[in-house]
C-alpha cells in the first residue's frame, strides 16, 4: 500500500529543482504582499497570474486547485455569508429580505479577507506540494536554523499525514472487531474511544521512540554536522530571493504612506 | 464456512493494481498459509475477506455473503482479523475488557461473552493476566492479548497477518497450540507469513503470491519444493526440505517428522536408494 507521509507529490519539474529556500521566501513574500498591498484585487490576481500558473509549471495543478478548493470553500462560504449581513457600520445596501440586508461594504470586506486567506493557504500549498520536507529543512538548518527548531517546523509538517495512515489502520482493525461506525450520534460517540486511544497511545510511543533515533544519530551534538544531500542555489535564485525582499518593502510602503 | 474468491482485480486509489485476476476457494476447516514477496498483494487479499476492501473487478463470497454487500461490522460474525500491529487496536484497561470487546460489538449475551472471554484467555495463555493493563505487559504478551481479543469473537473463519514476525520461540510455540487448538474446533484459518518454517510446521495448503497473481496452490509437499516458481516471488524452501533434495529424497519433506521418517526408510533399504547402486 502506498502511504502518503507528506503532502509532496514527486514530479521532474523546475520548480520542483528550485532551491527551498528561495520557495519559501517566494512564498513568504506573496503572503506579505497580498496583505500588505493596496488595492481590492491585489490578492485574487496574485493567486490567478503567480500561483496557478507556477503550479502547473510545477506539474501539481490539478492537485494544487483541488486541494485549494476543498480546503477553503467551507470557510469562504462562512465568511461571505456572516461579512456580507453583519458587517458593522455598512451603508451601501445591495438587496434586502426579511430583516436582513446584504451590504456592499461587508462583500467587499469577505472578498478581500477570503482572497488574502487564500494566497496564505495555497502558495503554502504549493511550496509543501513541491518541496520534500526534509530538503526544506535541511537546506534551512545549513543556514544556521538550529536543529530543534526544524525538528518542530518538520513534526508540524509531517504529523497530520501520519496521523491519518495511523488512524485508517486502527479504524481497520476496530471495525474487523465489529466496530459499527455509522448509526446514531450516540452509537458514534462511544466508537470513538476505541479508536482515539490507540491513536494518542500510538503516538506518545512514537515520539519517545522518534526522540530516541534523532538521537542516536548525534542530533544535540554541537559539532557541524555534514550532509549527503547537496541542495543548489543558483546566482540568479539569490537575485530572486533579494527582489522579494524589495517586493516586501514596496508593498510595506504602499501601506505606510499611502 | 466456505470462501470463494473468483477473479478479483484490485486497484488502489493511488493506481496501484494490487491484485491482477485472484481465484480461490476455500473449503471449511482448512488450514492455509499465504507466502509471497512483499507487496505481493497478500494483505491486498486478506483484507478482501472482512470487507475492509472491495474488489475492484470480481466477486468474493463468505458462505452466502457477497462481501461487497455486506457492511465490516456485520462481516465481524464470520471473518476474524488479527492485524500485525497490536498497539493498533487495544485501548482498554484490563486484558478482560479488550478481549470482550469483540463480542460484545457481536451481540452475544452477558454469559456468553464471559464464557468466550475465558476461552480465549485460556487458549491465548492470558488467564492470570486477565486483570493487566495491556500496555503494562510485554509486546510478545501484547501479541497474544490482540490474538485473544479476536478469537473471543468465535468466527468460523480466522485471519493472521504476520503473527510470529519478531516474537520469539517461546510465542511462536504458543502460537502453534493456539491454531491446533482452534483447527480442532474446526476453524478455518489463514495465515499471512514470512516466515516458511512457520508455514511449513503449522499449515497443510500454501497459497504463494507474487505480483498480484496466484503463482503455486496445493498442499505444502507439492508447493515447497517448486523451488524454482518460489524464488520468483523470493521465497525459499525451509532449511530441511533444501536439504531433503540434496540428499535426492523422491518426496519433498515439509517437517522434521517427514524428514526423519524418510531418513530412517532409505537407512533400512538402502538398496531402494538409487545413489547408493552408483
Amino acid at each position: 500500500m502506498v502511504e502518503r507521509l507528506s503532502f509532496y507529490l514527486e514530479r521532474s519539474s523546475p520548480l520542483h529543482r528550485l532551491n527551498p529556500t528561495t520557495k519559501l521566501v517566494v512564498a513568504f513574500t506573496l503572503i506579505l504582499v497580498a496583505f500588505l498591498g493596496p488595492g481590492l484585487l491585489l490578492p485574487s490576481l496574485i493567486f490567478l497570474l503567480i500561483l496557478t500558473p507556477l503550479s502547473f509549471v510545477g506539474q501539481v495543478g490539478r492537485e494544487f486547485l483541488r486541494t485549494t478548493v476543498r480546503l477553503l470553500l467551507p470557510l469562504f462560504a462562512f465568511l461571505f455569508v456572516m461579512q456580507s449581513l453583519f458587517y458593522p457600520g455598512g451603508k451601501t445596501v445591495l438587496f434586502g429580505f426579511w430583516i436582513f440586508s446584504v451590504k456592499l461594504e461587508g462583500v467587499r470586506f469577505a472578498f478581500l479577507t477570503a482572497t488574502r486567506v487564500l494566497v496564505m493557504v495555497s502558495s503554502f500549498l504549493l511550496l509543501l506540494f513541491t518541496t520534500h520536507p526534509g530538503v526544506l529543512l535541511l537546506d534551512l538548518t545549513q543556514r544556521g536554523l538550529p536543529a530543534s527548531v526544524a525538528y518542530i517546523l518538520a513534526s508540524t509538517l509531517q504529523i497530520i499525514p501520519q496521523m491519518q495512515a495511523k488512524a485508517a489502520t486502527i479504524l481497520d482493525a476496530q471495525r474487523s472487531r465489529g466496530l459499527d461506525t455509522s448509526g446514531s450520534l450516540g452509537r458514534r460517540i462511544r466508537a470513538l474511544l476505541p479508536l482515539v486511544g490507540p491513536l494518542v497511545f500510538g503516538s506518545l510511543v512514537d515520539v519517545e521512540e522518534r526522540a530516541i533515533a534523532i538521537e542516536a544519530r548525534g542530533f544535540r551534538s554541537s559539532r557541524p554536522k555534514t550532509s549527503l544531500v547537496e541542495i543548489e542555489d543558483r546566482p540568479l535564485e539569490r537575485a530572486l530571493r533579494w527582489l522579494c525582499l524589495l517586493a516586501i518593502i514596496l508593498a510595506l510602503g504602499s501601506r505606510l504612506w499611502p | 464456512m466456505r470462501i470463494s474468491i473468483e477473479d478479483v482485480h484490485f486497484v488502489y486509489p493511488g493506481g496501484v493494481e494490487a491484485l491482477r485476476g485472484v481465484s480461490l476457494s476455500i473449503e471449511p476447516g482448512e488450514r492455509v498459509a499465504i507466502v509471497g514477496q512483499n507487496g505481493a498483494g497478500k494483505t491486498t487479499l486478506v483484507k478482501h475477506l472482512n470487507g475492509l476492501l472491495r474488489p475492484t473487478r470480481g466477486r468474493v463470497r463468505i458462505g452466502d455473503w457477497d462481501t461487497a454487500q455486506v457492511e465490516v461490522h456485520r462481516l465481524a460474525q464470520r471473518v476474524g482479523y488479527v492485524f500485525q500491529n497490536p498497539d493498533g487496536q487495544l485501548f482498554c484497561r484490563t486484558v478482560a475488557e479488550e478481549v470482550a470487546f469483540g463480542p460484545r460489538n457481536l451481540g452475544y449475551t452477558p454469559e456468553e461473552i464471559s464464557q468466550r472471554v475465558a476461552e480465549a484467555l485460556a487458549l491465548a495463555e492470558l488467564e492470570d493476566k486477565a486483570e493487566a493493563n495491556p500496555y503494562d505487559l510485554s509486546p510478545s504478551w501484547r501479541k497474544m492479548v490482540a490474538l485473544a481479543s479476536v478469537i473471543a469473537m468465535d468466527t468460523p473463519i480466522v485471519i493472521f497477518d504476520e503473527p510470529t514476525t519478531g516474537q520469539d520461540v517461546r510465542t511462536i510455540r504458543r502460537i502453534e497450540r493456539m491454531i491446533e487448538m482452534l483447527s480442532q474446533r474446526g476453524k478455518t484459518i489463514l495465515t499471512i507469513t514470512h516466515d516458511i518454517d512457520f508455514c511449513a510446521e503449522n499449515f497443510e495448503r500454501v497459497v504463494v503470491m507474487g505480483q498480484g497473481r496466484v503463482l503455486l496452490d496445493g498442499p505444502k509437499e507439492m508447493v515447497l519444493g517448486m523451488e524454482a516458481i518460489l524464488a520468483q516471488t523470493y521465497v525459499e524452501p525451509p532449511q530441511l526440505t533444501r536439504l531433503g533434495m540434496r540428499l535426492g529424497f523422491e518426496k519433498t519433506v515439509c517437517t522434521s517428522e517427514q524428514f526423519l521418517e524418510t531418513l530412517r526408510r532409505r537407512l533400512d533399504h538402502p538398496q531402494s536408494d538409487p545413489r547408493a547402486e552408483g
